[in-house]
């Protein structure tokens, strides 16, 4: 399957849920992210029971740091 | 998850490793890293990590997390007190020549916020009669950046129509702001009913205890800050996205005002919301009751309470809270001395300065909280020279009865 994750083109083997993807993209402190899916922040709750569809956006968010919000800003 | 549990088991909770039941509290002012390269990365915001505790701290998150789930947010930031959430809040959204409208008839500290130390700025802020909505589309300028609303006014007592509220500063791509701690998220969620941004003094309800000062913002996700009139947000939502508003905040506007909460401050608050929904169903009830009782009694000249089936806001707690009136009251015994008389009489309440205590609370607004106000300022914000403001507490019902029967007798003798 197709996303795009933080910007960038990437492929996933089979279906995911979010929190699948978070635990397959290895993403840092999980518990801190917030996640936007095509545009529309999920609940936290929603993380376990949110299938990903092809083409879906899927953008990993922090603000907690000191400067930037965005994983994106590793790209 | 419904309510009670959610304020249990929402957001972080615990100590995954040791199995600890209550989040630990991280009493740290900063957090090492192994190497120059990592806490610059994260400084640059390439990667996720805490930094200082003026900006972010694990106790706190925990807190912000489950607030976020409560108030059905996308995001929250917790404060050192209410009055820093409301600053932060309106510091982040308003410049030097802007304007606010707010509610007449709420919190003393909010209203002396806008209109003395704002003012300072070259903010002006025009105050409403929340109960006739048509004064909010009066009030709207080019230059109106926010409303701000308290869901229940304190001390008028008022309930201001949210929803249309809502509608009128949507129609101008204003946010609406809602201070929900009178009422928490317990009698209502705002952002359901159109609100943008929900604060929070947690010193109140959210505590429970009277035992930490603290403060929260949470964003409802209900405003576009892509589309909205805060340019400077507007172009943060590139990186950010729809957490755009609270990006600004924790990487700007808190960061440099400094108004963090105190990690023991935010492992009291965790601890107060496991409570929060048993705690507010028992001052709503105790507090129609007292209501009832004082609207029964002779000496007494009036009493405002919105959970009484004759006040005017009645039909709205029924709309928006479900039919509860929150635990605080006012009521009058027609002349100052005799307010005076009452709280030197009571021996169960305590004469302070708070709210949303476990014991309940008693004070004479116009000498104290509002003192600062001119007499027809008071007037504006319903606050009268007979006035006592009761915050009804959890002691069992017939004890404050009877404290309050025999202050009125005592003070109201011939």
């Amino acid at each position: 399957m197709n996303l795009i994750v933080n910007g960038n083109e990437t492929n996933v083997d089979g279906e995911l849920t979010v929190n699948e993807l978070l635990t397959e993209q290895n993403v840092k402190m999980p518990e801190m992210v917030s996640v936007e899916l095509n545009g529309q922040i999920l609940r936290r709750s929603e993380f376990e029971s949110t299938k990903l569809n092809e083409g879906d956006a899927v953008e990993f968010l922090y603000f907690m740091g000191g400067g930037h919000a965005s994983e994106r800003a590793t790209d | 998850m419904n309510i009670s549990t959610l304020a249990i088991h929402g957001g972080l909770t615990g100590d995954g490793s040791s199995g600890a039941t209550a989040v630990p509290i991280v009493q740290t002012v900063s957090y090492a890293y192994d190497t120059a390269q990592e806490i610059a990365d994260v400084f640059a915001g390439k990667a996720p990590g805490y930094i200082y505790t003026r900006i972010a701290n694990p106790t706190t998150t925990a807190l912000e997390l489950r607030l976020a789930e409560l108030e059905d947010g996308i995001g929250c930031v917790a404060t050192s007190s209410g009055m820093a959430a409301i600053a932060s809040v309106v510091m982040g959204l308003v410049k030097t020549g802007d304007e606010i409208i707010a509610a007449s008839g709420m919190f003393a500290g909010t209203v002396s916020l806008f209109k003395s130390t704002l003012g300072r700025f070259a903010v002006k802020t025009t105050f409403v009669d929340s109960a006739d909505v048509k004064q909010f589309t009066k009030a709207i300028s080019g230059k109106t950046k926010l409303i701000f609303v308290e869901a229940i006014g304190n001390p008028r007592m008022d309930v201001p129509d949210i929803p249309a509220v809502a509608e009128i500063a949507h129609r101008a791509n204003i946010p609406l702001i809602v201070d929900n701690t009178v009422t928490t998220p317990v009698l209502i969620k705002p952002g359901r009913f159109g609100a943008d941004i929900v604060v929070h003094s947690t010193s109140k309800f959210i505590n429970g205890h009277g035992t930490a000062i603290g403060g929260a913002i949470i964003d409802t996700g209900n405003y576009n800050w892509k589309t909205g009139v805060f340019e400077d947000i507007s172009k943060s939502c590139e990186g950010a996205g729809r957490l755009a508003f609270l990006a600004h905040l924790r990487n700007l506007i808190y960061r440099d005002l400094g108004g963090c909460a105190a990690p023991m401050n935010s492992f009291l608050m965790l601890q107060g919301l496991e409570t929060l929904a048993g705690r507010m169903a028992k001052h709503c009830e105790s507090a129609e009751k007292l209501a009832q009782f004082l609207r029964g009694h002779p000496k007494v000249s009036w009493v405002n309470y919105p959970g009484l089936e004759d006040n005017e806001f009645h039909s709205r707690t029924a709309k928006l809270f479900d039919g509860r009136g929150g635990g605080l009251l006012t009521f009058g015994l027609g002349e100052r001395d005799k307010a005076f008389r009452f709280i030197d009489s009571v021996k169960l309440a305590k004469n302070l300065a708070n709210l949303g205590d476990t014991r309940t609370l008693v004070i004479h607004p116009c000498s104290t909280i509002f003192h600062e106000f001119s007499p027809y300022e008071q007037k504006q914000m319903a606050v009268t020279e007979d006035m006592v403001r009761v915050s009804v507490g959890l002691e069992d019902f017939e004890d404050i009865r009877d404290d309050f029967a025999q202050a009125i007798e005592t003070s109201c003798g011939d």
